[in-house]
């Protein structure tokens, strides 16, 4: 089957947009297609009581188009600018309701987004000076003749661009927070596809540009376990429906990038790579499809209650039969279950992970860290001796097993608190719901999508392997190693250890820590034991990322350090500069300007003397100094004479001023014929010279 | 014949202003008003339809129009790349003038306002028309003088201490250029400081002076960088946005601006000529300058909550990008200065307008105070947007275009400056100091500069989108919130004449954004004969 095609706008935007497609980007195309189409029906109703409904639908769309452009594109540079046109379209949905909260998670999103836009490009940039080219077919080639430790910086700022959509392990905290607050439908898009424009991204830097290199699939792989690590620890401990789903996402990205860093890592031992490409590209499918389901489930519940807390929904769903339908295809999916299709993503994804603990048990290949400068290989070459280890692949395959378990554990904990506790006081009023809760349109919308789940886990060779074959060009890997059987004994084992972890976890962590009973007020409502338990938040509320660390990093130090030193610079720095100089600059003119006078000074009293020295006595000066009394005296007693001697006086004065003038204008021209005579010496000098 | 039209776009609005000044019209009266509108109007139409059809049919050789003596001549010549800053000019001259119609109704003294804001115009032209080193400083000298009774012009003591300030700090700068001046002409090959790509400058006479040439280039870069207000001199700009906002858009985002980064453009890469400089202690100074300009810029630009003045200082960050592509001293870096010359002039006009609009229709300056205006003030705070994303570099818009010329030119820059230095180590020896470093250093310096843009203009337009009524985060601002939703009218948009330069410089900004190439196309030609 031919799916390859291609489009270009050569010019638009300035370097010209590529697409292309092909089996992966069509099946990834069909999805977008799906959900949005089903999320858009829902939102008919989810949105019917809201004023901004034309804001929001224009937005829905154009995000709809800007994803599109993403999954379809043929070089970073088209990717770069839908993206960005997606996160910003997106914003609008997270900011929908306007409440401070909203506000506030809108903006996380939005720094987190613009942030990580500015640093994806500049990777964009690095990258484009390295290899001449952005276009995804031939970065593989181009990159082969680049310096690695050069790529590896280019293709981290990448992964942090990309890493930070797809919400990966420390840029993750937008996802529960913008969860939440979103509308429903949008929040089902925002999980189910926003965060896989992200892991677009970051296939196409792993599978396409370095391929099998060892250290990145061991740095992505790292990634993605403490991601999924994380996300199932956050979701597990969570008390609210939609930041719980949120926080599920972010685990489920996890097992992708997981998958990702491990075809890359298998690649490197010189295997095929097929099974870690197909479960990571199946777990995508079917993550976006369970989101949809679940989050258009939480839709429901919010639309009749709004509110989102177990404790305030609790029972919602009982005598809702459809509803509980549809949330448990989503639960048992995502949870891993035999026969449905997340079981056999999983599957994959965890076969893989043992496929590379044997290779790494039988022995690796020489780590081939040449490049780079002498201290750095031989770091690089110790993390590879560290991560070549089995065991430590060992861990990885028992933190997979354990967030797989977590995932049930959390699943269990939101299905029971829906469907199977009932509300202390607000049951009835619940039950009284069931006829009315959904339109029959977003009905028959939600149906299909979650009935669909266990149809392609029941169908798995028919259906998902073919899918998986359609897709796994694109990563860069040719055919299957060998057909999966998924319902063998060893595969069903590590599903089973998941799911009986899950159920531990459950009991002891959600059951037995997390419930706690007697504090509520309706102590005299005469419900069963476990109607007054309540559900606990146990996670310690220092212990938030964005809180702990990236806010107060954005907020206070970055522009507290940088704005105060600008500031000061601004202020004092300029200004004082200003003042010094004046202020030097003026003693030096006022030292000349002495300089010059002095010299008539000294001049007038030795060599230019023309006064007789008696004489001096009378000056202006000294007969200022002599004093007032004198002058008292003089006007008192020789009043006649006064006007004579006053005019004498006078005359004399006018005379002597006279000859100041005239000396010092003498004296001007003399330094004035100084000043020509050297002038006149320069220039003969010069005149000289040449 | 041709050439004497040379002269037409200088000396008209120039003689027009001056004439406006004479005649003594009187303000007030609906005819007086009617009779400065038409006046005004007919000048500046009549300058810019010269200009374009000078653009369209060319002009021949340049003109001299008169001698000062010996080899100084005051001569006018449109190249490539004077065209472009004549063409943007003659683009945004009209519109502003529209706006500022608008803007200006209920203003004292009118007459002056709009005689000194046309013989600007002719000034700028000056500056965009030179045709050598002398005309251009004395076009430069000239800017200083008729744009400072516009910052004078509300004449409050602040107006006075501003216009004071811009007064000696732009008459000190030209000193230093003056420096410049002298230099080479005394250092020239042709005998005269006339434009020519790639400098005029006697390379063997030079090399022997090589660090006083290289001192009196950083001396002159600097003077003229005091109005592309580079990072110690900047001090005059986030004052002068006293002036009216017609002014403080049009003069202090665009001509006055543009003219200093202009000026530095024309003297690194057409007089001193990029051979010369490149590579040198001499480069590393002024990059490191507007380097930290940027940093300074963005950086204030975020702590300041007067709206026009973060726009300013906003302006001096940017300002020191198109230096920045200056400092590169190669043709993609000449290329990326333009082009970044060129699209931030109808960002930042823009969005000066949008403060203006709002300054005019509610009063408000402040950024807090700005809760909510954009659902009252649509179409306004539409461009506003489309300016904000186009500063901040996203894709689609015209900034992002530039932005990716000056960091391509800068790793381009960056990694030539590698070869050179494994080439030819020991002839160069310049060149293996911070030259190589120091444009990988300005690829991180941008990326801050625009995460900071990010900040102090989306915060305006969330701001103004989704304001912060319920719990606001500091008592006052809350009580301001809440007394200004009870009791209050609703702000409207501005008048046709204020929204469509407004809608027309944000379609600008969106046609540069999508087809870029043929701009690009010219800025590349200009620059691969300069560079």
């Amino acid at each position: 089957m031919n799916l390859g095609g291609s489009l270009s706008i050569p010019g638009l935007c300035g370097h010209g947009l590529h697409f292309q497609t092909d089996g992966f980007r069509l099946v990834y195309l069909a999805v977008a297609v799906l959900m949005w189409s089903i999320s858009g029906i829902f939102s008919q109703e989810y949105m019917a009581h809201y004023e901004k409904r034309r804001r929001y639908d224009w937005f829905f769309w154009a995000t709809f188009v800007a994803t599109a452009g993403v999954f379809l594109s043929a070089d970073f540079f088209t990717t770069f600018v839908f993206f960005e046109i997606m996160s910003f379209t997106s914003y609008v949905w997270v900011a929908f309701d306007e409440r401070p909260e909203s506000l506030r998670a809108a903006e996380t999103y939005l720094t987190v987004a613009v942030i990580g836009g500015m640093v994806m490009l500049m990777g964009l940039f690095l990258l484009e000076d390295l290899c001449k080219t952005l276009r995804f077919d031939e970065l593989a080639k181009a990159a082969k003749r680049v310096p690695r430790s050069r790529l590896y910086v280019a293709g981290g700022l990448l992964l942090f661009g990309f890493g930070a959509k797809a919400g990966c392990f420390p840029l993750h905290i937008w996802l529960p927070k913008a969860h939440p607050v979103a509308p429903a439908p949008a929040s089902a898009l925002l999980s189910g596809i926003l965060t896989k424009a992200g892991v677009f991204g970051i296939i196409v830097i792993s599978c396409r540009m370095f391929g099998a290199d060892q250290l990145w699939g061991t740095g992505i792989a790292c990634l993605g376990t403490v991601t999924m690590f994380w996300g199932a620890l956050l979701a597990l401990f969570s008390v609210n429906l939609k930041r719980t789903l949120a926080c599920s996402s972010v685990s489920q990205i996890g097992f992708i990038v997981t998958g990702i860093g491990i075809s890359c890592l298998l690649r490197a031992a010189g295997e095929s790579g097929a099974m870690a490409v197909r479960g990571a590209f199946l777990h995508m499918i079917n993550h976006s499809l369970f989101k949809l389901v679940l989050f258009l489930c939480a839709a429901a519940v919010f639309m009749n209650l709004h509110q989102l807390d177990l404790n305030d929904i609790r029972g919602f769903g009982r005598k809702k039969p459809l509803l509980l339908f549809c949330f448990l295809m989503g639960a048992l999916g995502i949870g891993g279950m035999p026969l449905w299709s997340g079981y056999v993503s999983k599957t994959l994804l965890h076969e893989s992970i043992v496929e590379y603990t044997q290779a790494a048990a039988a022995g690796l290949p020489a780590a081939s860290a040449g490049s780079g400068t002498e201290v750095s290989g031989r770091v690089i070459t110790g993390i590879l001796n560290v991560t070549g280890h089995a065991a430590f692949w060992r861990a990885a395959e028992w933190i997979f097993l354990v967030s797989g378990g977590m995932t049930v554990a959390y699943m269990l904990k939101l299905f029971v608190a829906l469907f199977v506790e009932r509300h202390p006081d607000r049951q009835e009023e619940f039950d009284n719901m069931s006829s009315c809760y959904m339109r029959s349109a977003s009905k028959a919308a939600l149906v299909p999508a979650a009935a669909l789940l266990p149809l392609l886990g029941m169908t798995a060779h028919q259906s998902l392997d073919r899918l998986a074959d359609l897709g796994q060009t694109f990563f860069g890997q040719s055919g299957p190693a060998h057909r999966v059987d998924y319902f063998s004994f060893g595969n069903l084992k590590g599903g089973l250890i998941s799911i009986g972890i899950g159920i531990i976890l459950y009991l002891t962590i959600v059951r037995g820590w997390m419930m706690k009973g007697e504090v509520r007020q309706d102590r005299e409502s005469n419900q069963t034991a476990s109607g007054n338990r309540y559900y606990r938040d146990c996670w310690p509320a220092w212990l938030d990322l964005e809180n702990l660390l990236y806010r107060p990093l954005i907020q206070t130090a970055l522009p507290g350090i940088c704005g105060a030193a600008c500031r000061f610079v601004d202020r004092y720095l300029v200004s004082c500069t200003v003042t010094v100089f004046l202020a030097c600059s003026s003693v030096l003119c006022r030292a000349m300007d002495q300089l010059t006078d002095g010299a008539i000074r000294l001049a007038r009293e030795s060599t230019h003397s023309q006064l007789p020295r008696a004489s001096r006595q009378s000056r202006p000066g000294t007969a200022q100094a002599g004093g007032f009394f004198a002058k008292q005296k003089r006007r008192c007693t020789e009043r006649k004479e006064q006007l004579a001697e006053r005019l004498l006086w006078l005359e004399k004065r006018i005379q002597k001023n006279g000859r100041l003038v005239e000396e010092s204008f003498s004296f001007g021209l003399m330094l004035f014929a100084v000043g020509l005579c050297l002038t006149l010496g320069y220039l003969l000098l010069v005149f000289v010279r040449n | 014949m041709k050439e004497i039209l040379l002269a037409v776009p200088v000396l008209l609005p120039i003689a027009g202003g001056a004439g406006m000044l004479a005649m003594h019209l009187g303000t007030g009266g609906k005819n007086d008003d009617r009779r400065l509108m038409l006046l005004t109007a007919g000048l500046v139409a009549v300058n810019s339809l010269v200009i374009f059809w000078l653009l369209r049919f060319g002009t021949g050789a340049g003109l001299v129009l008169f001698r000062l003596f010996g080899n100084l001549t005051v001569r006018f010549e449109l190249d490539p790349m004077g065209r472009v800053f004549a063409g943007l000019i003659a683009f945004l001259w009209p519109f502003a003038t529209l706006y500022s119609f608008e803007y200006m109704k209920h203003e004292e003294r009118k007459p002056t306002f709009f005689a000194y804001y046309v013989m600007t115009y002719g000034v700028t032209s000056g500056i965009a028309l030179a045709g050598n080193l002398v005309t251009m400083y004395l076009c430069y000298e000239m800017l200083t003088l008729v744009t400072f009774p516009l910052v004078l012009f509300p004449m409050t003591k602040e107006a006075k201490r501003a216009s004071r300030r811009y007064l000696y700090y732009s008459i000190g700068g030209a000193a230093f250029a003056f420096i410049g001046l002298v230099f080479v002409l005394s250092f020239s090959r042709t005998g005269n400081t006339d434009f020519i790509p790639g400098g005029v400058l006697n390379l063997e006479a030079g090399r022997a002076q090589r660090n006083l040439l290289l001192l009196v280039y950083v001396l002159a870069f600097f003077g003229f960088g005091v109005k592309a207000a580079l990072f110690p001199l900047h001090g005059w700009l986030p004052k002068a946005t006293v002036a009216p906002t017609p002014v403080t858009a049009l003069l202090h985002a665009v001509a006055v601006v543009k003219s200093g980064a202009f000026a530095i453009l024309r003297f690194t890469y057409f007089s001193y000529g990029t051979e010369f400089l490149r590579g040198s202690w001499a480069q590393e100074i002024v990059m490191a300058a507007t380097l930290a300009t940027i940093v300074f810029g963005s950086t204030m630009a975020v702590r300041e909550i007067h709206w026009k003045r973060r726009l300013a200082y906003s302006t001096v960050s940017n300002l020191s990008y198109i230096l920045f592509g200056a400092a590169m001293m190669s043709p993609l870096g000449l290329a990326a200065a333009l082009s970044h010359l060129a699209v931030h002039a109808f960002m930042k006009i823009c969005s000066f307008f949008c403060a203006g609009a709002v300054m005019h229709q509610t009063g408000k300056t402040q950024v807090y105070e700005l809760d909510g205006l954009g659902k009252e003030m649509p179409v306004t705070f539409a461009c506003l947007t489309v300016a904000s994303l186009s500063l901040m570099g996203i894709p689609l818009f015209g900034g992002f275009i530039s932005k990716w010329n000056l960091v391509q030119a800068a790793f381009a820059c960056g990694s030539r400056s590698d070869g050179m230095m494994s080439e030819s180590a020991i002839a160069l020896p310049a060149a293996a100091g911070a030259g190589v470093w120091l444009p990988y250093v300005g690829v991180a310096v941008i990326l801050y500069s625009a995460l900071m843009t990010g900040i102090y203009m989306l915060t305006v337009l969330v701001r103004a989108y989704f304001p912060k009524v319920a719990v606001g985060d500091t008592g006052g601002e809350e009580g301001g919130n809440c007394r200004s939703q009870e009791g209050r009218t609703k702000f409207r948009d501005p008048g046709w004449m204020m929204l469509t330069p407004l809608l027309i410089f944000a379609a600008v900004i969106l046609v540069l954004g999508l087809h870029s190439a043929p701009l690009m196309r010219l800025l590349a030609e200009i620059g691969g004969e300069a560079g």
